[in-house]
């Protein structure tokens, strides 16, 4: 009897919780000023002259929240990190989804290259056309959970490797905004050349700033993905 | 024709997020959730999105769908009333 009335009780509580934050942010977002010159259109007024790059939304992760990507890019490591504590490692370990096929064998060997290639494709073009490092880090790791799906246990992923790789594109990362201080002014301000709108090589830090991501998110999501994907061997 | 598009992806994302809801064998309805995933990636892109397209339609489609059904063979597909 008393247990129900505790369910009771906190079922009210949370009520009254949510009725509250509800009429609060209705009450917040009433309120707001819904003017014509509001921050996304000034944005786009000064990007063109400050970064040169022919997307806004890479401009604004990469640039004008530089500091919020690297949180961004620290809260998934931590993750990461939190799923390798919480699942046991031990050799005998068996791929739970993989599949013996002849075909899907042949078809994942030719997909592969191109899936990852794809992937460094929108890492690279992050300033000139949709997607940035995020999305491509996370094309290039779907391309290796194919080779896990299609391979299992035959296809070794050399931690060695991608740990190196995660942990020097974090540095990197880090080594760019100090440069930043030092040459610049500001944590991650631009001290390189800024260049043409359209082209390859230019808009400065941010194309080198996507690269790194890229590399990072792969990193994780790849070993997030296998991690997940092993089980213990019972049979 | 940009309406329709929208249209038919709206109309087809409430069914299948409904079916995902209802559905009883949870395995059937992570694939559903997949499907969700693919139609609001069309809604994204029809919606000049492009980013987050390409953001939904690798994890939305993929490698969550991959996460849920491995979650679920480590422990029991059916759902108990």
């Amino acid at each position: 009897m008393s247990i129900k009335k505790n369910i009771e009780l906190q079922t009210i509580i949370s009520g009254l919780l949510v009725s509250f934050m509800t009429i609060t942010l209705l009450s917040v977002l009433l309120g707001l000023d819904y003017t014509d010159k509001n921050l996304g259109s000034s944005l786009i007024d000064i990007n063109e002259d400050l970064t040169r790059s022919a997307n806004v939304v890479t401009s604004v992760v990469t640039y004008f929240r530089g500091l919020d990507t690297l949180g961004e890019v620290t809260i998934l490591f931590l993750s990461i990190f939190g799923i390798g504590l919480g699942i046991e490692n031990s050799p005998h370990m068996k791929n739970i989804l993989s599949y013996d096929n002849t075909l899907l064998k042949l078809g994942a060997k030719v997909l592969f290259p191109l899936i990852v290639l794809f992937g460094f494709y929108i890492i690279i073009h992050g300033h000139l056309s949709p997607g940035g490092g995020f999305q491509g880090g996370v094309i290039v790791a779907s391309g290796f959970l194919l080779m896990l799906l299609a391979y299992g246990e035959a296809f070794h992923l050399n931690h060695k490797i991608i740990t190196v790789f995660e942990s020097l594109s974090g540095a990197g990362f880090v080594l760019i905004g100090i440069l930043g201080v030092i040459l610049g002014d500001i944590f991650l301000s631009n001290m390189l050349p800024l260049g043409v709108v359209g082209q390859l090589f230019s808009s400065g830090i941010m194309p080198i700033i996507y690269i790194f991501v890229g590399l990072k998110v792969a990193a994780e999501i790849t070993v997030l993905v296998e991690y997940f994907l092993r089980t213990e061997d019972v049979g | 024709m940009i309406g329709l598009i929208v249209l038919g992806a709206f109309v087809s994302l409430i069914i299948v997020a409904y079916l995902v809801v209802m559905e009883r064998d949870l395995a059937s309805s992570v694939i559903l959730f997949m499907a969700f995933g693919l139609g609001s990636t069309i809604l994204y892109f029809v919606f000049s999105a492009p980013d987050v397209a390409l953001t939904e339609a690798v994890i939305g489609a993929g490698i969550s769908g991959v996460v849920f059904l491995v979650s679920l063979l480590q422990t029991q597909t059916k759902e108990s009333r």
